[in-house]
């Protein structure tokens, strides 16, 4: 039969709440408000193409780059810098998941105490953290380093306990029903089956460290950062340039290294 | 299959697996750990040291110094650092979306995918700090050199998010739509689109998030926001007035990540089904025995 | 041995999971226990243990006070009392030893569990308890690999591995098919006849309870509708305890997907 007549109610499309309405207008407003406050200038997108700089970062002069001095020792000191503050960040980082996340804490203090002192710690920009330490600790791969640390641990706890939270509670209901301590059953039932993510994140975060130690520099903190800085201020833009193609070859070669490894690992 | 008493005919225990490939792993590593903490020097001595200097900062660190620094236009700083990364965001959003959807293997080509996806790689390995560096004797100190460095480099994360998100898709809506003879676009905004809207609108308020705290850094090298602010009351030893900075900024980014989070929570809980939920609820039901 | 004194559980939502139950059981019995989902069945094991807090009344198990316990007698209870779980609550990324040796989490140093070095005395436990079950060539076999029954051995091993008093079967059956549930319902009675181990099964169908059970106990909704032996259940008592009259469906039941029981509530 072809009678399409409709014979029943139809439904009345629902009207859009004056609400969305409203916030759509007030976030618009305010992208508005924003937008001047930042001196949006669309002629930057054409302009910046024809400006006079960008001779300044060529030819590149790898006789200077490619010298021990100038790029490997600086690239050495970063490494150094990446490994230790990886390792004491991440080593850190694993009681705090544990105390941070709800399915394996201990008691209610501990978990409200991590929790809390991790979201200052994280709401702190972490080059924040390597200025501070950098004026407390003076200049040096030692203030790069513990900033680092910082930034690891933050990196790490915000990614592990999320893991954890997530983690299949059933082998921990039996290590409990079997009378186990807390830490002991912890580390039974949960640690197994969380603890190759753990790695795959530390290998993350590592080359997290060695790109974040190129911006930890221009703070004064440390590694090829320093020398970036110091070009920076001569304008040896050709210099930096030459310096920053050598150091993310090697970022990406370590990059290609830990995605294989991590994928052997999850 | 043998079953309890059934000892007549006892299995032999099998061998313990060999472990010394372990250290074949674990030496390396040892290794490299010892070689850095040499390379830096790092001693028990200046271990001991660095709690001690930071410590007697920290106390000059209190009370912080809120009126001098509202003073000194502080707050205003702070809320440019919002607008820089709010543009900033907007900017990699909009541009990013796009190409996201050229990047996809699902959607386009290899040969249009391929250098798109190179694209998203190379601008995400440049930090917005250095980026901000090269902008600025372009466009000069100032707030734009920051939101241009962020927009830039959201433009590559956001676009990798947003792409492995159409990668995920189920293809049935798209097929949906050819089947009834639409075209190729009307396979994107009907069949594409609505699945990865929130997770992609959920990204891009979460890199607002983290821009939020990059805008804040790139201030530190003059491309606007609250950094220069800090920068120099550092310099000063002001440490009073550094703490209250600090505070100032704390309390915006966490106000932003609540706001944020709860934002996020509520376009993820529209539009998914409750696939996780539902395991969730199956093992918390397992665990306690209540039925919810 | 087990006495349960007028116990009532409800949970934070309002849920009354037991209704002032009733329940004496003696050394060595093997109990029973049977109803429909959300019945109670989960919650009386656990409240044995104290892995769910009874709201009142009293239970003394093996002479030691159980309700509102505090967490070292709760401890020591459990390290006495094995528990099976329905999905096995195995830790799949390791090894079948390693799982097993859990059951001895109570009966060594924290220190020692915590950095993995069990005396030779523990590892020779569990040893045994897998030559018991028989899987004893999958020591070293990672647990993820193992079948279903399999597994449940290895649960039942980490049980023996306790040398437990009681043993509590939360429906140890309902994921594997009939044949391997019949093997894994005959260990369980091995071990309660020939090590003389109280033993108490929740089950889903009445057909392997009338075969491997002597005591019966149904419930319903909470509360205690049938105590006695099995050989005396009638069509009666399967409405009371069931709601309904017994079909012939109800004794065949091994015709059902076990699957539907996982993740319902108990």
């Amino acid at each position: 039969m072809n009678d399409y007549t409709s014979t029943s109610k139809r439904p009345v499309k629902p009207k859009p709440r004056a609400r969305s309405f409203f916030i759509a207008l007030v976030l618009l407003a305010l992208t508005f408000w924003a937008a001047i406050k930042v001196s949006f200038d669309i002629s930057t997108f054409w302009e910046v193409w024809t400006n006079p700089i960008w001779s300044m970062f060529w030819p590149i002069p790898w006789d200077w780059v490619f010298t021990k001095e100038n790029t490997f020792d600086p690239l050495i000191e970063t490494l150094q810098i990446a490994i230790t503050s990886t390792l004491v960040g991440c080593l850190l980082a694993l009681p705090i998941s544990f105390a941070m996340s709800s399915l394996t804490t201990p008691n209610k203090v501990i978990y409200f105490i991590s929790k809390t002192v991790m979201n200052l710690v994280r709401a702190v920009p972490d080059l924040f953290w390597a200025k501070l330490l950098v004026t407390a600790i003076g200049i040096g791969a030692f203030a790069g380093a513990w900033s680092l640390t910082i930034f690891s641990l933050a990196v790490m706890v915000k990614l592990f306990s999320e893991t954890v939270d997530a983690a299949d509670p059933r082998p921990l209901e039996a290590a409990r029903s079997s009378g186990a301590r807390h830490l002991p059953a912890v580390k039974a039932g949960v640690l197994p089956t969380v603890f190759p993510s753990y790695v795959a994140y530390s290998l993350y975060i590592f080359e997290l460290n060695i790109r974040a130690s190129v911006v930890l520099g221009l703070v004064g903190a440390g590694g090829v950062g320093r020398v970036i800085e110091t070009q920076r201020q001569f304008f040896r833009f050709d210099r930096i340039l030459g310096m920053l193609v050598i150091i993310f070859g090697i970022v990406w070669v370590i990059e290609q290294i830990s995605v294989s490894l991590r994928k052997r690992l999850v | 299959m043998e079953t309890l008493s059934d000892t007549s005919t006892l299995a032999k225990r099998p061998p313990a697996p060999k472990t010394i490939h372990r250290w074949f792993i674990a030496i390396p590593f040892l290794v490299a750990i010892v070689w850095s903490l040499i390379g830096l020097n790092i001693t028990l001595s200046r271990l001991l040291d660095a709690p001690g200097d930071a410590w007697s900062i920290l106390r000059q660190m209190v009370p912080p110094a809120f009126g001098e620094v509202y003073e000194r236009g502080a707050v205003g700083k702070i809320f440019e650092s919002v607008y820089i990364a709010w543009i900033g965001t907007i900017i990699g959003a909009f541009v990013s979306l796009p190409l996201a959807f050229l990047a996809a293997h699902n959607v386009a080509p290899i040969w249009i995918r391929s250098p798109i996806r190179q694209l998203f790689n190379a601008i995400r390995a440049v930090p917005e700090l250095i980026l901000a560096v090269i902008l600025i004797p372009v466009t000069g100190l100032g707030a734009w050199a920051g939101t241009i460095a962020i927009g830039l480099h959201s433009i590559g994360t956001l676009g990798k998010w947003a792409c492995e998100s159409i990668e995920d898709i189920d293809e049935g809506p798209v097929e949906a739509t050819r089947a009834c003879g639409g075209k190729w676009v009307s396979g994107m905004r009907w069949g594409v689109l609505p699945q990865v809207m929130p997770v992609i609108s959920s990204y891009w308020l979460f890199r607002f998030e983290i821009n939020v705290r990059a805008s804040a850094v790139l201030g530190m090298i003059g491309a606007g926001g609250v950094g220069s602010e800090l920068v120099s009351q550092l310099s000063f030893r002001n440490f009073p007035a550094a703490s209250a900075v600090l505070i100032m900024t704390m309390a915006v980014v966490l106000t932003i990540d609540t706001i944020s989070a709860a934002v996020r929570r509520r376009i993820i809980k529209g539009a998914v089904t409750t696939d996780e939920d539902s395991r969730t609820l199956a093992a918390i039901t397992d665990l306690t025995g209540i039925r919810s | 041995m087990i006495k349960i004194e007028r116990v009532s559980v409800t949970y934070p939502g309002g849920v009354e999971a037991l209704r002032n139950v009733d329940i004496e059981i003696d050394e060595g019995e093997f109990v029973v226990i049977v109803g429909l989902s959300g019945a109670g069945k989960s919650t009386l094991l656990r409240v044995l243990n104290g892995l769910v807090p009874a709201t009142s009344g009293s239970i003394l198990v093996d002479g030691t006070e159980v309700v509102n316990a505090n967490s070292q007698t709760l401890r020591q209870v459990r390290s006495k009392t094995g528990m099976i779980f329905q999905t096995f609550n195995l830790v799949n990324r390791t090894t079948v030893l390693n799982n097993v040796l859990m059951g001895r989490l109570a009966s060594v140093p924290s220190w020692r569990s915590t950095l993995g070095l069990w005396p030779s005395e523990d590892k020779e436990a569990a040893m045994l308890a897998l030559e018991r079950v028989g899987i004893i060539d999958k020591t070293y076999v990672r647990a993820s690999n193992l079948s279903g029954g399999q597994q449940q051995r290895v649960g039942i091993a980490r049980a023996l591995a306790q040398e437990p008093s009681l043993m509590l079967a939360d429906e140890p059956v309902a994921a594997l098919d009939p044949v391997t549930s019949r093997q894994v319902m005959g260990d369980l009675q091995k071990i309660n006849r020939e090590l003389g181990i109280t033993t108490l099964v929740n089950l889903h169908f009445l057909d392997l309870a009338k075969e491997y059970g002597k005591r019966l106990i149904g419930l319903r909704d909470g509360v205690l509708v049938y105590d006695g032996d099995i050989g005396d259940v009638t069509d009666e008592t399967f409405r009371e305890i069931y709601g309904r009259a017994i079909t012939s469906e109800d004794l065949h039941a091994m015709n059902e997907e076990p699957q539907q029981s996982i993740g319902n509530g108990k």
